[in-house]
């Protein structure tokens, strides 16, 4: 059921005629990617570098909540242009993205990541004690700051994967696969 | 006299020699004469060296190497952004300059050295094309220069003296220059990908 809602809403995307500017576009659709991706340098370059002064691998004599503090707001000004590029990517290939098992699969860790940082987030502000100073976060701390590396190291690998075809509604047959990418007719067909 | 102010730039002048020695190979036309010659190496890597066969067999390795060459762009490009923007004063102001700019360069290093090594495997599984690409080149060439810069220049001058005895021109130009040299790195990797 889900998935006929989604690909409805992409056929009813596809039909738009700013989606099809943005394909048809000589430019368009290549400075779109090269800004979503190189805006990661801003967004996940700051995001990877308060957790890493977490761990204690960078900057170790800087107090933690000061550098969290200063690089939140290049990482969110990152994160909002990633986010509104992403989704003109999606607006502009919308059937294509919607049945992609990659995009599914890295819409669920970004959900995974945001969630992560909002537990970091609390739990940065009520940490108390001097902890602050010292070379490493207190263990908690430290767990967000993994799980984090990790997720944004998943999110990027499968952004990465995306315009790679191997598993497309047409190049499988995995009954499994078809359902999780959404491939409506494919299934319909079997 | 002269010996001695030019042994005080030793690294900025290695530098510019670099530079001159680059723009003599262009205007020369060595690089016309090399070229040619380099057209077999870039096939060899491509059809032959494991590297080149793992890249256009196993897709999915490919594509995580990319990945991986994303993800250690981003950190060099985070850790390029903290100082640079901290230089300007734009940022982390209540933190010493001093200390972002030795406390990020170790991470800067490794994630340099990840980006060249990903970034071989991926040139490798994709050489035979490459080689034709003007902007592949361009991106090389950047490469180079920004390693260079950031090594024998930036670090150098920056980590030698406390950096309110910097005249802020320089520390400014030092930033400026940083920041456009590492965005036409990535830029051109992104445009790698189009052409």
């Amino acid at each position: 059921m889900i998935n006929e809602l989604l690909l409805q809403f992409a056929h009813w995307m596809e039909a738009q005629e700013y989606s099809q500017m943005l394909v048809a576009g000589y430019y368009s659709y290549s400075w779109l990617e090269a800004t979503h991706v190189l805006t990661l340098m801003v967004s996940i370059g700051s995001l990877f570098i308060i957790d890493f002064r977490m761990l204690g691998w960078v900057m170790p004599n800087v107090p933690a909540t000061t550098i969290a503090a200063r690089l939140h707001k290049p990482m969110i000004i990152g994160f909002v242009i990633m986010f509104i590029t992403g989704a003109l990517l999606v607006y502009a290939k919308p059937v294509e993205t919607i049945q992609s098992l990659w995009f599914r699969m890295k819409m669920i860790l970004l959900l995974l990541a945001f969630i992560n940082a909002w537990v970091f987030n609390n739990r940065l502000k009520s940490a108390e004690g001097n902890w602050d100073n010292d070379p490493v976060a207190p263990g908690p701390l430290r767990t967000g700051a993994i799980i984090s590396l990790v997720l944004w190291c998943g999110v990027v690998t499968l952004g990465r994967y995306i315009p790679y075809d191997w598993v497309d509604c047409t190049n499988t047959t995995n009954t499994t696969i078809l359902w999780a990418a959404g491939c409506v007719d494919q299934l319909n067909a079997l | 006299m002269l010996g001695s102010i030019l042994s005080q730039y030793a690294r900025s002048l290695a530098v510019f020699a670099a530079f001159l020695l680059m723009v003599l190979v262009e205007s020369l036309g060595i690089r016309e004469a090399i070229y040619p010659g380099l057209e077999s190496f870039f096939n060899w890597m491509n059809q032959s060296s494991w590297l080149g066969v793992i890249g256009t067999t196993y897709g999915s390795v490919y594509a995580t190497v990319e990945a991986l060459h994303l993800l250690s762009m981003a950190v060099l490009g985070g850790t390029v952004l903290a100082t640079d923007l901290r230089l300007l004063g734009i940022i982390c102001k209540d933190v010493p300059s001093e200390t972002l700019v030795t406390g990020t360069h170790k991470c800067f290093r490794w994630a340099l050295l990840m980006a060249i090594l990903t970034g071989i495997f991926c040139a490798a599984g994709v050489a035979n094309k490459v080689y034709f690409m003007e902007v592949f080149w361009i991106k090389m060439l950047v490469l180079i220069t920004g390693s260079c810069f950031m090594l024998f220049i930036k670090q150098p001058l920056l980590t030698s003296r406390p950096h309110a005895q910097i005249n802020p021109w320089t520390i400014r130009l030092l930033a400026v220059t940083s920041m456009l040299i590492w965005f036409t790195v990535a830029a051109t990797g992104r445009w790698i990908g189009f052409s």
